[in-house]
């Protein structure tokens, strides 16, 4: 009986840890309490409440508000936003860069300024510029780096990794700026750390060079690796990220896979409004909303199969054609405008309310 | 997939797992980190033709009063003083000064301190470099004295901790005055009230009473009369002592010397800036 019930137990509540299903323990109850070494399951990245201040006083300014988020081992969060929504701010505080305000900070289990040595050594930070010596070249850079950190990956596999091999002997002045990016992201990835955190990883990169670092961070998923990135384009997002968090004004106000965001506005059915004898046909309501734009209806749902099926049925028993008929779910972009359009008119990220002594997107 | 005609040949790594991390000594680390950042700052201070000026070919030119001292003790302490005074502002703090604005402005600090190395790591590597020069260049003044007649150092241990008690205060020095110091060319201007500081101290044996006691409350002065009493075991009124008594002589300017450090450390600490304002 007892052997019954354990293997039940077994079963059902404890589900085996598969390698790659990371966020199998960060649902469960369990007290999580950080060991010295940190530890090789729940979420890489726990924020709860965080808050982060610049000044202090009547110069005081919030920059993150209360920000909760999680970030899945094995993953991809991008962390999407307008200029000035906080997403440097949040991502310094999880690179131990700086402290937060208030609120909690786990980084592998771990806490990034307490337990620094354990958290540097398993994590890799790119920053939003590149920071190099420009007289030293790509092999004595990476070489640097690998002195810097603790079992470092050779530098011949680092440099072909980013496909910088051919590069070697050239000084870091005369790389172009996606092989900068590149070049610092073989840096971040010399001790093959288990999450890394890329502050807008391809801004100011050319097309082609964008999707080179795209395929690595691919690469790199693929291979188990954690990833924390903030951006602004929102194709990157939909390309890398598993699960996207929308910040505005310090706070994540969405998150959700790039299929839940997308589902969390409603679709739209739109076709030329038909006209019959006496004039132009209303569409019945469909128990979905409806409007008129210029010569065209246009009707919103939440549930496009069960509206659209019900606009044909419709159609159909009337007899009528509905020329240049459109249905499409909400896309990631129109979430995103959303989003920056709530912020915008609630007046909080606006680059000029900002003080001058802000740190952040802004510089 | 379009991007899948970019990827290099190489497989993608998986990270390593904490359990098969190598545990290490923090102190090993530390030393290892140091030297890998030492090295990189001397091969960048031989690629920039004013650094290596300044760093290496300045500092060896006052050599040349100890050579031509004659063996006289009075000339030769006086030389030394120069010798001291541009091994350890050129070489130490001109250098550190030039090469933490550089790499400040090339956001190389600021990505450093994203990685294991610690601040103090990054401090340490900027200041070795010339902190050796300044210490070759001391040894070598006494290699070159012995010949023409000079003394072996009266109190050896003495002399090795002005050295680098000297290096650590201008490291100091280079740290704040770099707060104020906009661009690495900027340096020329900045760095002038240290360096006339420093070369006032020098003076003080050469003046009038009133003057030098004014003087020989400046750090140069303070070291000055250290390497004086301990290469050559004179005293301030040029005087000779022993080893015992070049402890005693030596007092008043070790307590010059660790106030104004405490004094640059503090300043230094406050102001310190890892990247460019924006």
């Amino acid at each position: 009986m007892t052997d019954v019930m354990e293997t039940s137990c077994d079963g059902v509540l404890l589900q085996p840890l598969r390698p790659g299903d990371a966020g199998a323990m960060s649902t469960t109850t369990l007290p999580h309490t950080p060991s010295p070494l940190g530890s090789d399951t729940g979420a890489a990245v726990r924020l709860n409440e965080l808050r982060r201040t610049y000044g202090t006083g009547a110069d005081a300014y919030e920059a993150v508000r209360g920000l909760d988020l999680e970030v899945e081992r094995g993953s991809v969060l991008a962390l999407l936003g307008v200029n000035g929504a906080g997403k440097t701010s949040t991502l310094e505080v999880v690179e131990g860069l700086a402290p937060a305000t208030s609120g909690s900070v786990e980084v592998l289990g771990l806490d990034p300024v307490e337990d620094r040595a354990a958290v540097r050594r398993r994590t890799g930070v790119l920053l939003q510029h590149s920071g190099f010596a420009a007289d030293l070249t790509v092999t004595e850079t990476v070489e640097l780096w690998a002195g810097l950190v603790t079992d470092a990956r050779p530098v011949e596999e680092a440099l072909a990794e980013v496909d910088l091999g051919g590069r070697a002997d050239v000084a870091v002045r005369d790389l172009s700026g996606g092989e900068q990016r590149r070049l610092d992201l073989a840096c971040s990835l010399l001790g093959r750390p288990e999450l890394v955190m890329l502050d807008e990883p391809t801004t100011g990169l050319d097309p082609e060079s964008r999707r080179r670092v795209w395929a690595l961070l691919q690469r790199l998923r693929d291979a188990g690796t954690t990833i924390l990135l903030t951006t602004h384009y929102l194709e990157e997002a939909e390309v890398l990220a598993d699960r996207i968090a929308i910040m505005a004004a310090g706070r994540v106000v969405r998150e959700g896979t790039p299929d839940e965001l997308a589902a969390s506005l409603p679709a739209t059915i739109s076709f030329t409004t038909p006209r019959g004898p006496d004039g132009p046909v209303v569409v019945p309501p469909l128990g979905a909303g409806r409007r008129t734009d210029r010569d065209r209806t246009v009707v919103e749902t939440d549930d496009l199969q069960v509206t659209l099926t019900s606009l044909l049925t419709w159609a159909a028993h009337e007899g009528i054609r509905l020329e240049a008929l459109d249905a499409r779910q909400a896309t990631l972009e129109s979430v995103f405008l959303d989003v920056a359009r709530v912020a915008a008119d609630a007046g909080e990220t606006h680059p000029s309310t900002y003080p001058a002594s802000q740190p952040e997107d802004l510089r | 997939m379009t991007t899948d005609t970019l990827s290099p040949r190489t497989t993608p790594t998986p990270p390593t797992p904490p359990s098969s991390r190598p545990s290490t000594s923090p102190w090993r680390d530390g030393v290892r980190r140091t030297r890998a950042l030492s090295g990189a700052n001397v091969r960048l201070m031989r690629r920039n033709r004013l650094t290596t000026l300044y760093a290496f070919v300045v500092p060896l030119t006052p050599l040349v009063l100890i050579a031509f001292a004659d063996g006289s003790t009075a000339a030769a302490a006086a030389g030394a003083g120069s010798v001291l005074l541009l091994a350890l502002v050129f070489p130490v703090y001109y250098t550190v000064l030039s090469m933490l604005v550089t790499r400040r402005d090339e956001l190389v600090l600021k990505r450093l301190r994203t990685g294991e190395v610690r601040d103090r790591e990054v401090v340490a590597s900027l200041a070795l470099p010339g902190t050796v020069v300044a210490a070759v260049v001391m040894a070598v003044a006494v290699a070159i004295g012995l010949p023409t007649g000079l003394p072996f150092p009266t109190n050896l241990p003495l002399y090795v901790v002005t050295v680098l008690a000297g290096a650590g205060m201008f490291t100091a020095f280079a740290l704040w005055t770099a707060s104020f110091t906009r661009t690495a060319e900027n340096a020329q201007i900045t760095s002038m009230p240290v360096i006339l500081l420093a070369s006032a101290g020098t003076l003080a044996p050469s003046l009038p009473d009133r003057a030098a006691e004014v003087l020989s409350w400046t750090p140069m002065a303070a070291l000055d009369t250290l390497q004086r009493v301990a290469w050559f075991g004179l005293d301030t009124d040029g005087g000779s002592v022993g080893f015992a008594g070049s402890w005693a002589e030596a007092g008043q300017p070790l307590v010059v010397l660790a106030v104004w450090s405490v004094l640059a450390v503090d300043l230094a600490r406050r102001t310190m800036r890892w990247e460019p304002r924006s």
